[in-house]
């Protein structure tokens, strides 16, 4: 346990005040919290097995984001090119020049052709 | 897991985002990533996963370390300076650990059994009967305060980095320790 690097550990900052009371002193909490600490051990080299591990995730990641852009765009195009097919061709929704079909005559005399 | 992180570390960074640079500027960035990351890592992991155990993350503490790190490794280019990446990552394992510690609780009051630890830190180090008394009575409080009392005694921190770790005001840090000290004193006394 002695060869166990300590981490942080307290850097016995000055305390605000005792704000335990009685019952509880602050360097009891310490000591409890440094055995508790003191008994972890991290494993040695972990690094390069988590870094393959982040690259792994952050492509799937970035896959997972491109299929889905991907996804909302054809379903997109589908809806667009469903609701169009859908559409009677005799009506414009634009531009309406089927004789009889302009309400009011133009008062400026500029209009669809009668 | 998808979780909340504390995003106060998190700003447009000071560094040129790596998409202004061009390919060959994103692969030095990442590189530059990798390095800094990797003196992080080798740095502070076992210490990062002493607070999660501390925190009551127990067997899950390594995934939820690892997590806090890819976390990082993933908003890199958004830190505010790479000097607040250790407290960001600090408020990433207290977040995650909080969010465990609610998910048990759940799971406990729906559940008949109780859910036992398995290889904690507690059940293996040696102990004294007054501090096995003192772990008890820690592993029985609000998480909140919990966290306010490793951060404070054993990390030693400052109330302002407190603050940031747990994403509250200071003043809210002082309420939440002092409780705590309360609160600890009130179970070992019901205990006597």
């Amino acid at each position: 346990m002695s060869d166990v690097p300590s981490g942080p550990g307290p850097r016995q900052a000055p305390a605000t005040g005792s704000a335990a009371g009685p019952g509880v002193a602050e360097e009891q909490l310490r000591d409890v919290f440094d055995a508790l600490a003191t008994s972890i051990h991290g494993a040695s080299d972990r690094y390069p097995a988590a870094l393959a591990d982040w690259r792994r995730r952050e492509r799937r990641r970035r896959i997972v984001l491109a299929i889905l852009a991907a996804v909302i765009f054809a379903v997109a195009d589908i809806i667009g090119l469903w609701a169009l097919s859908r559409a009677d061709v005799n009506i414009h929704i634009i531009f309406d020049d089927r004789p009889g079909s302009s309400t009011d005559a133009p008062r400026g005399g500029i209009g669809p052709p009668p | 897991m998808t979780q909340q992180v504390s995003s106060r570390p998190l700003a447009p960074a000071a560094d040129p985002a790596p998409a202004e640079l061009g390919p060959a500027g994103e692969h030095l960035a990442g590189l530059a990533r990798e390095a800094a990351l990797a003196r992080l890592f080798d740095a502070n992991h076992t210490s990062l996963l002493r607070l999660a155990v501390l925190l009551g993350a127990e067997g899950e503490a390594e995934d939820i370390v690892s997590e806090a790190f890819y976390e990082l490794y993933r908003r890199w280019h958004r830190l505010r300076s790479h000097d607040a990446a250790l407290s960001y990552v600090r408020a990433v394992v207290c977040n995650l650990v909080r969010m465990r510690v609610r998910r048990l609780q759940v799971a406990r009051r729906h559940a008949e059994q109780v859910i036992e630890s398995v290889g904690s830190a507690e059940a293996e180090v040696l102990l004294r009967d007054d501090q096995r008394a003192l772990v008890e009575a820690i592993k029985r409080l609000p998480a909140r305060q919990r966290e306010a009392l490793v951060l404070r005694y054993w990390l030693d921190l400052r109330e302002s980095e407190i603050a940031a770790a747990m994403g509250i005001s200071a003043g809210a840090v002082k309420s939440h320790t002092s409780r705590g000290m309360a609160t600890l004193t009130r179970l070992l006394e019901e205990r006597r």
